[in-house]
């Protein structure tokens, strides 16, 4: 007798589509920061302070960059680009990771950071070809080092780990927004629709500049609008196939 | 799945008023607890580990945004914008994200203070009860002549109460103030939508539909008026519309976070605003054929060119951009109306709109609509007023002073001398929630609500085509022990009794806005209807105000626009430095947000400077003064001088120099106290024909400091200034 072994199609990270995905327009981005405020605000990040910023260790998930381009007279700024992570398909950070603290799920098709793995080895950030992961220098969400807390503490989302000293962190695509919108659906016996919730930074943006959803299901206004002609993926010659594509141009 | 549904369709709003939560008004004898209404229906509120959302308006700054403030177990932890709200749609900027850490911010007054002008905050706690008999004694016991009160620009309830209760006293109405109104030229725009377009107004820039947007030193995506709205708009501009993308040409200076997002940025000589527009009027008038308006006629293109630093073509190309374009748009604010002949520019820039015959159609000129519950436009006082105001401060005419919802000690010119007159006044009564420079300049501060603790409402002066009223409720209850300022005046007022007990009859604030509210009660073409004003208030809170459902914007008339000849000529500048100064408002703090750690460590969207004051400088101009990054110089004007670390901007003429305003605190907290410095430290006592204070009139000299350079903290240094770091072309 013999038992058939039904052994899975092995298919590498690249020939499978993202669920969730990003484009960002960033001839409509103003650059106003709301993404940002709204991104703090919503994880539980913590401001650094004026010195330590000045080192390079604030910890902004998302931010706007934008580059000069001339001299005077003929400056030209650049559009600006808000940078977090792209979610790669083939993600640069999770093979060097001794801990596997950084991940791919396999559910989400995310890229996910293990706080409870990590022991800020910082290779993953060293590797990550889009400087988007920051690292816990100190204890910046700690009363007993910074007393303001106690009472700023307050604000903080409780469906969001409050992350320690020598842990690395970095956007999430606020995936307890993602569980929580499963946890609804699943309740109602349905599947997440796109619009349904969307991230902080999308939701706060006043130029409509992000948007979210299913990049897996083609009518999607995401997917619509990744397939634009005027879209790009960053560094994509590194192979990481970005999730967030970006729209450039007039 | 193909279906989109949006947030609006998930967030459904309860037909009927689920009674919830229930909040403490006031704390005296007359205090009674008033039910909050949640924006959703959530019949499982109860239930521990679930969020309810309240529907509320922003208060950081006066454009009336609405909120849905997501609050789990008493504690608020997230800000959303409302989706029906019509002036901002669901969206907020980084300071109404920000204002939970105002909220929580741990330099708040905690209780009602004996401050007794001290440097730092006293600590001196009184009791509520004897800070209502304080307000009431003041009331009674002075010459109602003598009484004077200055409000902030937000909240409109608060102003409307304090309007009341001094007309019916017999005090002087209450002035209000705010730095966003002064850096905004507000006087100078209502009085040129006077003389341009019939009435004093705020005007309403039809930005969404026009295909050619020409802003004269507007920064309407940072900080002006709306910007929320403006944001929104400037997005349908340039791709609400898939047949085409809409163009924009920024004429300032410096380029600014608005300038960055233009197609072309122009840098023309300061004051010379009013000029430019004219010329490009006259050559679109002459492209198009027919006849040239005197206005237009009057300026000669090429003198203009050379007098603004810019080149014939340049303005012959933006004349060609116009007669090309379908609906072309021209906007004037920011520093343009802040100098001495601002309010001709305005003009100009008025005039200019209404010889593309963009008046009272899509994508042109129009007067904003006023809110629901409102009379007439009141703008703000001009710093001229302010000037009067502090005139009456030194002569001994005001001897009780309140103060709510404003810092002119630190908003303020410090050559205008409102500390020096403040010293003067035998009393003042602080509101303030934080610690702030003029409350620690009061002999008492008896601290408000924070805006998320309050009730209230605040007119929408401009941003949608719609009348807006946005309501404000407490979204968690009061944290410290602090008091509605309208509750405070109220019981203050009957402890008085007489006409002062007739001029407040209210048993609380709640009652009082009631009673505003109840001229909408019944009427049919609003957001929502109730027949009567408990229905009415349950609503209003619940849907975060209300507004009508159709544009109420109305047209002005072009003819008496072109009918009337101005001449803006060139601004007068005061002082003999060898460089412009332009001072503006720094997009990320505004006026109010130093306090918050966050708003500090959001990067300046041109320089991404974090937690500190700069002054850029063209680097051709450092270079041949041997200036470099992060030297300390210090800069001279006829009316003082200032310090900090220059930060080289590759995009400001050369013979300027710009630096930002909200820093510079000497007060207001941990976050804000100490660090940087105040360009409003060299401003001179300078206004335009409006009032309006000519802060972009001063000519300043640059002198190097020789103090070690203080390394700007910037998020650039992360990635590098042209790019190095990224390995990524652009
Ligand atoms: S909120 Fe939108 S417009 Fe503002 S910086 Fe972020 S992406 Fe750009
Ligand atoms: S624009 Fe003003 S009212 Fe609107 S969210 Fe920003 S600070 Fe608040």
């Amino acid at each position: 007798m013999t038992t058939e072994l039904k052994i899975p199609e092995y298919k590498l990270a690249e020939e499978e589509s993202g669920k969730w995905g990003m484009v960002v327009d960033t001839d409509l981005c103003t650059g106003c920061q709301a993404c940002v405020a709204a991104c703090a605000m919503e994880n539980n990040i913590p401001y650094v302070g004026e010195e330590d910023a000045a080192y390079g260790r604030s910890m902004h998930w998302i931010r706007t960059e934008r580059f000069w381009e001339g001299e005077y007279p003929e400056v030209r700024m650049t559009d600006y680009q808000p940078m977090l992570c792209q979610q790669c398909g083939h993600a640069p950070c999770e093979p060097v990771c001794p801990a596997f603290a950084t991940v791919h799920s396999q559910s989400e098709k995310l890229n996910l950071q293990v706080y409870n793995r990590c022991v800020g080895t910082r290779y993953c950030a060293n590797n990550c070809p889009y400087q988007v992961r920051s690292f816990n220098w100190r204890d910046y969400q700690d009363p007993r080092l910074r007393p303001e807390i106690t009472i700023l503490a307050n604000q903080f989302n409780p469906d969001v780990t409050v992350r320690r000293r020598g842990v690395m962190e970095k956007c999430t695509f606020c995936i307890q927004r993602i569980h929580k919108a499963q946890d609804l659906a699943k309740s109602e016996g349905r599947e997440v629709e796109d619009g349904e919730f969307t991230t902080a930074c999308a939701q706060a943006c006043p130029a409509n500049a992000i948007t979210f959803g299913r990049i897996d299901h083609p009518e999607t206004l995401v997917s619509q609008l990744a397939h634009s002609s005027r879209g790009v993926h960053h560094l994509e010659e590194l192979g990481t196939l970005p999730r967030v594509t970006y729209l450039k141009g007039g | 799945m193909s279906k989109q549904i949006s947030r609006r369709d998930f967030l459904k709003l309860a037909t009927a008023g689920a009674a919830t939560t229930a909040v403490l008004t006031g704390c005296g004898p007359a205090s009674r607890y008033v039910e909050r209404e949640p924006y959703q229906r959530m019949p499982e509120y109860t239930y521990n580990g679930l969020s309810t959302y309240y529907a509320t308006a922003c208060r950081e700054c006066a454009a009336g945004c609405g909120l849905v403030v997501r609050t789990m177990q008493g504690r608020a932890i997230k800000v959303e914008g409302n989706a029906n709200n019509p002036v901002n749609l669901g969206k907020t900027c980084a300071r109404g994200q920000a204002t939970l850490q105002g909220l929580y911010n741990p330099d708040r007054v905690e209780n009602p203070t004996r401050q007794n002008r001290g440097a730092a905050l006293s600590g001196d706690a009184l009791e509520w009860d004897a800070a209502i008999q304080i307000i009431s004694d003041a009331l009674k016991n002075t010459d109602p002549a003598g009484i004077a009160f200055l409000m902030g620009m937000a909240p409109d309830h608060l102003f409307d109460l304090v309007s009341d209760l001094a007309k019916a006293i017999g005090a002087p109405a209450p002035l209000r103030f705010g730095a966003l109104g002064m850096f905004e030229a507000r006087a100078t725009l209502g009085r040129a939508a006077e003389t341009m377009l019939g009435r004093s107004a705020m005007p309403f820039f039809d930005l969404a539909n026009a295909d050619m947007v020409l802003s004269f030193g507007a920064n309407f995506l940072e900080t002006w008026l709306s910007p929320v709205a403006f944001t929104r708009d400037f997005s349908k501009m340039r791709r609400g519309n898939p047949k085409r993308r809409g163009y924009f040409i920024q004429f300032e200076a410096r380029m600014s976070q608005t300038a960055s997002k233009a197609d072309e940025w122009i840098p023309i000589r300061p004051g010379t605003e009013g000029l430019v527009a004219l010329a490009i009027g006259r050559l679109v008038a002459e492209l198009k054929g027919g006849s040239v308006p005197a206005s237009f006629s009057s300026v000669d293109p090429l003198e203009v060119a050379s007098t603004a630093g810019i080149k014939l073509e340049t303005l012959e190309h933006v004349a060609q951009l116009v007669v090309g374009s379908q609906a072309p748009l021209a906007i004037p604010g920011g520093a343009a109306l802040g100098q001495s002949n601002g309010l001709a520019t305005a003009e100009s820039v008025l005039a200019l709109n209404a010889l593309f015959g963009n008046f009272g159609i899509p994508g042109g000129v129009f007067l904003s609509p006023l809110s629901p519950n409102q009379d007439a436009y009141h703008r703000p006082a001009s710093a001229r007023e302010m000037t009067d105001f502090i005139a009456k401060m030194e002569d001994g005419t005001i001897k009780v002073l309140f103060v709510h919802g404003v810092n002119p000690v630190f908003e303020l010119p410090a050559s205008l001398g409102f500390a020096e007159a403040l010293a003067t006044v035998p009393q003042v009564i602080s509101f303030a929630t934080f610690p702030d420079e003029t409350a620690l300049a009061s002999d008492y501060i008896f601290p408000d609500h924070h805006g998320l603790e309050s009730w209230g409402y605040q007119r929408v002066v401009t941003g949608s085509s719609q009348p807006v009223l946005s309501g404000a409720q407490p979204v968690v209850s009061p944290y410290f022990n602090t008091r509605a300022t309208a509750d405070a005046l109220i019981a203050a007022a009957q402890l008085a009794g007489g006409k002062f007990a007739e001029a407040m009859p209210f048993a609380d604030e709640v009652a009082f806005l009631q009673g505003k509210l109840a001229a909408l009660v019944g009427e049919p073409d609003g957001s929502f209807f109730a027949p009567e004003i408990n229905t009415f208030t349950a609503y209003f809170q619940q849907h975060g105000g209300w507004w009508m459902t159709a544009p109420a914007l109305s047209s002005p008339s072009a003819s008496n626009a072109l009918a009337r000849t101005v001449s803006p000529g060139v601004a007068e500048f005061a002082g003999n430095g060898e460089f412009f100064f332009l001072p503006f408002v720094s997009p990320t703090l505004a006026d109010a947000g130093a306090n918050k750690p966050w708003l500090q460590e959001l990067p300046d969207p041109t320089t991404t400077v974090m937690w500190n004051t700069w002054i850029e400088m063209n680097p051709q101009t450092a270079q041949v003064m041997g200036i470099d990054n992060d030297d300390v110089v210090e800069i001279v004007s006829e009316a003082g001088r200032v310090e900090a670390p220059v930060y080289l901007y590759p995009a400001i003429r050369p013979d300027v120099i710009a630096m930002p305003f909200g820093q510079g605190h000497t007060a207001y907290g941990r976050f804000a106290a100490g660090r940087g410095t105040n360009p409003a430290d060299v401003l001179g006592v300078r206004f335009n024909e409006a009032g309006d204070l000519a802060f972009a009139g001063m000519k300043v000299e640059v002198r190097k400091t020789g103090k070690k350079p203080q390394v700007l903290s910037r998020l650039e240094s992360r990635i590098g200034v042209y790019g190095e770091g990224m390995g990524e072309e652009h």
